[in-house]
């Protein structure tokens, strides 16, 4: 296909020689990402994070060098050839990377890391395991127990449901705070509406086995749509795009909530179907620490996303504004604040350890 | 062929079937060295193509072609030789580098990634001799990476000790996860190739579920399908130092090579194997167990795969694994195996290549940008070139073997005649 | 039409595989092509076929000179081939066999078959084959589907046809049909060139007789020749077409079989009640037409049928029942019926085949080890004592011609020590002096106090070698006859009718 626009486009002209060695940039700043096995297409964290990046980099007027990992025993290299190519920044995505990220941390104490979606405590002190590791992590439980809050009180049969990519720590504290929530609006509201596919004390619940669109993920949401479930909430990347497609052919009037960003807004042509999402600010968090970096005022104090410094939250009902009660969004602030204040706790087992 | 058809099945399911699929193994792996190389040679060209095309310069410079072509010649030239460079300076020797034990980096970097490809590819290989196909390495290396990370974590024994009772735990692991399909083969007649695919998914879900599943693979404390660090005491010393990666799980790999060499060039049971690899009816009726035969070599292929799982857990990722630490090496090895012609000796060299591949692959793309796919492309594309010998000999007017007395219409004659009389 | 080939000359490499050959053949003439296995008559034929194109010399076609530049310029110029190996598809009909390459089609692109059908009728006709056009290829007998691809030769108009070795997978009555066959096509007009090795044919069939040896005419002959002059001819020196051997010397039973049947894995009882003896110092010879059996009661002495009923006992040791190796260790000897798929590994060097059922215990192995020094030895040894045509013990015997391929099999089986020996088929594609070199080597080791069983559908063979005739029809043996018995006799036997006095006593 390239060749073809190329033949097309052949006759342009040439632009005028400039040496071009300027380099705009006027900082020596390089900053850099590893991507775990996922890619960087894979619609969640390591895209969010390769956006948040590019847009520090944009700001900053340099060029990122990314590079992504085909397997687990990718890590080491990859960021070894990073030091090699001189980073300053090295931003690793993921749980997988914490072992390599924290050795070669060790390794080069000139060179600043960053690594989300984990605390790189390998181990288990509570502490960051090198000084120079800047973990970017969410509390995304009290804002998945704000959404739980809000299905339980939009749904009409009494059932809402859910269902993950695999069983991993940052996709069961979306699940727990989930199924909290519901459990916390039964508490207030004296109802009972039933939460699904997660059971919080057992820690036991469905999954797709993967982070694809598929008919696993299909078959997970027909089933929870067969029990009478009218939200339903995928955790996982692309997953939720086969959860749509369930919606559409059983024909009921079935919402969803997103996660990670808000779907009603990066997916227009589905948006009627969202009733909110659980917000998670990988990119603006990313981008804060590589301009942060950028700036020279690079710390290692872990970033924790809370409802508090808005790096979590709920997005806005949208078109669901007038289907839910009138009350909802009140009492979604006085929880927001409860929580914020600590009357209410929301915990996870997979919550953050700081 | 007159009216053998009577004959019971020996294992493969019909005789006619099989004996086609013996004869395309026979033919990929009887193929010269000659071909390897220029195998290795087109699809270096054919990568670099495709590095051209997928430049943002090349496309940039392609835009106004006809008013300055040499900006366009330029940018495929620096693309190219940028990408092949990084390559070779990723892979080989770093000539940026101040000196000498620091360029030597990348060598060292190859043969650690060599490591597992060798192992694995010698499994492989030595089915392929066997006429088998071996597509478990996935299974057989996850299945002997749990059960060597497993001893190397949770069980604690002497530093020696531990390693090698680690070591022999996978290399267990894996002949079972093997033997079971030879066994299968020989008794019922599956096809090696069905059963080792559906034991791929078999092992995959057995870790995932022991790596969630707290007091097996999973660390205590954690909830990530993550095992704990190895031992210490388990782990594979660094030859080195730990400036470099390489660690003494090369010479293990070393040490299989030449058993595999001695097992089918020098030993009465690897006789046996080729035997049954070259015409399985002969080696019955010469008395050769043709059952015993496939389940001996399936489990050695499959301790040869653990090998590299061992290798993996035990020196490469220490810190831990989870359940892609096969990392696709059970299919690369294939492709080891097919370069390196089912030969233990060009399987170490064809192992070294793509162990290359692999390191200088992390250097084009993090030093030029090049797509991390463009290597697995000239693998893949090693491999079609490998599987159509037809090809190379055509476009380097390389004469067919066998056919300088008899032209080709004769085997196509003799094919067709198969097919008629033996119904 | 006449054919003449005027000075052909084809090389491959250096090897010279037809040397400035001319040869003429008349309209209506049977024209036998005769020589031994590689001496260039294929090449000749696949020259005239326009599969290769000669070097020097030229084809002319009723005066005519021919450029062939491949079969389908040879077809169109009348010239039909019938392959020694049938070029059929076995899924298809007759009907759409003979149309094959030459279909007609009607509106819209289907295949007009009854045009097909009525020429396949029009021919089995006029020479009385009873051919069905729409039974498939795949039920048909072998000698039937030589038919086919008779007729569809004919078909195109071939007014020259050539037959290649078209008698090496039929019956002695099918083989005798085909000449009648023959001789009705070259009475209607049709030129024939007859390929073969096999003297009796030719005289039975030939007009003319042109001999070629190493890719060169080396003579012509009447069919009124005696063999022993033709095979001469043909070899190049004089050959002893007859066995020399003495009466035995009997040594009482060795090898007894009692009741023995044999199941084949569809189910089909393939051996049925078979019991036979047979005496340390004779040879018995087991006749009858090819898949009566006789394959599959060799692969049970052998232990490589599964199902097998009744008793098989040497020197008073039981066999049935064990393993292909404990039989081999009990001192069997084996040559089968099919030597390049179970005799020989094609890949593997001379040397290692030589050991192939020795490949478990000294003195080849000791301790796993296999003992290449004591092989390269053991090898150059037999290479010289069975006089194998090579280029040294390392080379690949599937190189080898099909004569010194059955020597290593032979030199393997024989050096062996053994308690009985059984040769399935010994000299099947053999040349004329190999023939010999094989019957020498089994009276050899008859009058070596060893029991032999040689399996042939050659009457000539089992004539030559046997002691006792045991011929086999359906699964069953039909009698037992002493080797002095008619060959007429025999031939009944053959097709199931019982001897006039059987079982006599030797």
């Amino acid at each position: 296909m390239f060749g073809t626009v190329a033949m097309l486009a052949a006759c342009a002209q040439a632009p005028a020689t400039t040496d071009d060695t300027n380099s705009a940039a006027a900082s020596d700043f390089l900053p850099c990402m590893v991507s775990d096995a996922g890619g960087f297409d894979d619609k969640s964290f390591n895209q969010l994070g390769f956006e948040g990046l590019s847009e520090a980099a944009d700001a900053l007027s340099v060029k990122p060098i990314t590079v992504e990992s085909t397997s687990e025993t990718d890590y080491q290299s990859n960021v070894q050839n990073l030091v090699v190519q001189g980073c300053s920044l090295i931003v690793t995505v993921g749980f997988n990377l914490a072992a390599a990220t924290v050795e070669s941390a060790l390794a080069n104490p000139e060179v600043n890391f960053a690594i989300i979606d984990n605390d790189a405590d390998l181990n288990f002190d509570g502490k960051v395991d090198a000084p120079n590791i800047k973990p970017i992590i969410f509390d995304t439980a009290p804002a998945a127990f704000m959404a739980g809050y809000a299905a339980a009180g939009y749904s009409k049969t009494g059932v809402v449901g859910t269902y993950g990519g695999m069983q991993f720590p940052t996709v069961t504290i979306f699940m727990d705070g989930f199924a909290d929530g519901v459990a916390y609006y039964n508490e207030q509201n004296g109802t009972d509406v039933k939460s699904l596919g997660w059971d919080v004390a057992s820690q036991t619940g469905s999954f797709t086995g993967g982070f694809a669109a598929g008919v696993e993920s299909l078959a997970n949401a027909q089933g929870l749509i067969d029990q009478n479930a009218d939200v339903l909430l995928p955790v996982g990347g692309p997953i939720f795009l086969s959860a749509i497609e369930a919606i559409k052919s059983s024909g009921k009037d079935i919402a969803m909530v997103g996660v990670d960003a808000d779907l009603y807004e990066t997916d227009a042509t589905n948006k009627s179907l969202f009733l909110t999402s659980i917000l998670k600010g990988i990119k603006v968090s990313v981008s804060d620490v590589v301009t942060g970096a950028g700036e020279d005022s690079f710390d290692a104090t872990p970033y924790v996303g809370t409802l508090d410094n808005d790096g979590v939250g709920i997005a806005s009902f949208h078109d669901f504004e007038s289907k839910v009660p009138s009350t909802l969004s009140d009492e979604l602030d006085a929880i927001k604040a409860g929580i914020i204040d600590g009357s209410i706790t929301v915990e996870s087992p997979s919550s953050p350890k700081q | 062929m007159s009216d053998k058809t009577n004959t019971p099945p020996v294992g493969p399911a019909s005789k006619d079937g099989s004996e086609r699929w013996n004869q395309t193994l026979r033919d990929i792996t009887g193929g010269s060295a000659m071909i390897s190389i220029l195998a290795v040679f087109v699809a270096l060209v054919v990568g670099a193509i495709l590095i051209a095309f997928t430049n943002e310069g090349v496309q940039e410079t392609a835009g106004y072609f006809f008013s300055r072509p040499t900006d366009l010649l330029q940018a495929v030239w620096d693309a190219v030789a940028g990408a092949y460079s990084a390559l070779f300076q990723g892979a080989i020797y770093n000539f940026r580098a101040d000196n000498f034990l620091t360029a030597i980096r990348p060598l060292t970097e190859t043969l650690t990634f060599a490591t597992p490809l060798i192992a694995a590819g010698l499994g492989v290989g030595l089915a392929f001799r066997v006429g088998m196909f071996n597509i478990g390495g996935r299974g057989q290396m996850l299945i002997a990476a749990g059960a060597a990370g497993w001893v190397a974590f949770a069980v604690e024994l002497p530093a020696g000790i531990h390693l090698i009772v680690a070591i022999l735990a996978g290399l267990l692991g894996g002949a079972i996860w093997g033997g079971i399909v030879g066994l299968l083969k020989a008794r019922t007649g599956a096809h090696e190739v069905i059963v080792t695919i559906m034991l791929n998914f078999v092992a995959l879900y057995l870790i995932q579920f022991l790596l969630r599943t707290p007091g097996a693979l999973q660390a205590p404390g954690s909830n990530n399908p993550k095992t704990p660090a190895m031992l210490p005491t388990a782990v594979f010393p660094d030859l080195f130092g730990p400036r470099y990666n390489l660690h003494a799980g090369f010479l293990t790999v070393i040490a299989a090579t030449i058993f595999v060499w001695w097992l089918l060039d020098r030993s009465n049971l690897g006789f046996q194997f080729r035997a049954v690899g070259q015409n399985p009816n002969a080696a019955r009726v010469a008395g050769i167990n043709v059952k015993n035969v496939y389940m001996y070599a399936m489990a050695i292929s499959g301790a040869l795969v653990g090998l590299a799982g061992v290798n993996q857990v035990l020196g490469t990722l220490t810190s831990g694994f989870s359940s892609g630490i096969d990392a696709g090496i059970g299919f690369d090895a294939i492709t080891v195996a097919l370069l390196g012609r089912s030969r233990p000796w060009g399987i170490f060299a064809a192992g070294i290549l793509f162990g290359a591949f692999k390191a200088g692959g992390f250097a084009m793309q993090a030093a030029e940008g090049v797509p991390i796919d463009i290597v697995v492309v000239v693998q893949a594309l090693i491999v079609l070139f490998i599987a159509a010998p037809p090809l190379v000999r055509a476009m380097f007017h390389l004469p067919t073997p066998g056919t300088t007395r008899k032209p080709r219409i004769h085997s196509v004659k003799v094919r067709t005649s198969n097919e008629v009389v033996a119904k | 039409m006449k054919l003449e080939l005027r000075g052909i000359t084809k090389r491959f490499g250096a090897l010279v595989a037809n040397n400035n050959i001319s040869l003429t053949v008349e309209s209506g003439e049977i024209h036998a092509l005769l020589g031994e296995n590689g001496a260039g008559k294929s090449t000749l034929m696949n020259v005239l076929y326009g599969l290769y194109i000669a070097e020097e010399g030229e084809i002319l076609l009723d005066d005519v000179v021919q450029k062939f530049a491949g079969p389908g310029d040879a077809m169109n110029a009348g010239i039909g081939m019938v392959h020694q190996h049938f070029m059929l598809v076995p899924v298809f009909t007759v009907a759409e066999n003979v149309v094959l390459g030459h279909e007609q089609t009607t509106f819209g692109g289907r295949l007009d078959l009854s045009a097909a059908r009525a020429k396949v009728r029009e021919i089995s006709d006029r020479f009385g084959f009873d051919i069905d056009p729409d039974a498939l290829i795949e039920d048909l007998p072998v000698g039937v589907q030589q038919r086919v691809e008779i007729i569809k030769a004919l078909s195109q108009d071939a007014k020259v046809l050539v037959f290649d070795e078209p008698t090496a997978v039929l019956t002695p009555q099918e083989t005798d049909e085909l000449m009648t066959i023959m001789r009705q096509l070259a009475a209607s007009g049709t030129s024939i060139v007859f390929i073969t090795h096999k003297l009796r044919e030719v005289r039975a069939v030939a007009d003319r007789i042109t001999v070629i040896r190493l890719g060169t005419v080396v003579g012509e002959a009447s069919p009124t020749a005696t063999n022993a002059e033709l095979a001469s001819l043909m070899v190049g020196r004089a050959v002893e077409l007859t066995v020399h051997k003495n009466a035995p010397e009997l040594r009482g039973t060795a090898l007894a079989v009692k009741n023995l049947s044999v199941i084949d894995s569809r189910n089909q009882i393939v051996v049925n009640n078979v019991s036979f003896d047979v005496q340390a110092g004779e040879v018995l010879a087991i006749a009858g037409v090819q898949g009566n059996g006789q394959t599959e009661l060799t692969e049970a002495l052998l232990g490589l049928q599964q199902h097998v009923t009744g008793s098989i006992e040497l020197d008073g040791k039981p066999l049935r029942g064990y393993s292909v190796r404990h039989i081999l260790d009990s001192g069997v000897g084996f040559v089968p019926e099919d030597r390049t798929e179970d005799g020989l590994i094609a890949d593997f060097s001379i040397a290692e085949n030589l050991m192939l059922d020795r490949s478990s215990g000294a003195p080849f192995v000791k301790a796993g080890n296999l003992q290449l020094g004591f092989r390269a030895k053991f090898a150059a040894e037999k290479i010289h004592e069975f006089d194998i045509r090579s280029q040294g013990s390392e080379m690949e015997a599937g190189r080898l011609s099909g004569g010194n391929q059955q020597k290593v099999v032979l030199a393997r089986e024989l050096s062996r020590d053994l308690r009985l020996f059984v040769a399935a088929q010994p000299t099947r594609g053999l040349d004329v002096g190999s023939i010999e070199f094989v019957h020498t080597r089994i009276i050899e080791t008859r009058d070596s106090g060893i029991p032999v069983i040689v399996v042939s559908t050659e009457l000539d063979e089992v004539v030559a070698l046997a002691d006792r005739i045991a011929v086999m029809y359906r699964g069953e043996i039909v009698g037992i006859v002493p080797g002095n018995t008619p060959r007429a006799t025999l031939g009944l036997m053959m097709v199931g009718e019982h001897a006039p006095a059987t079982e006599a006593a030797l």
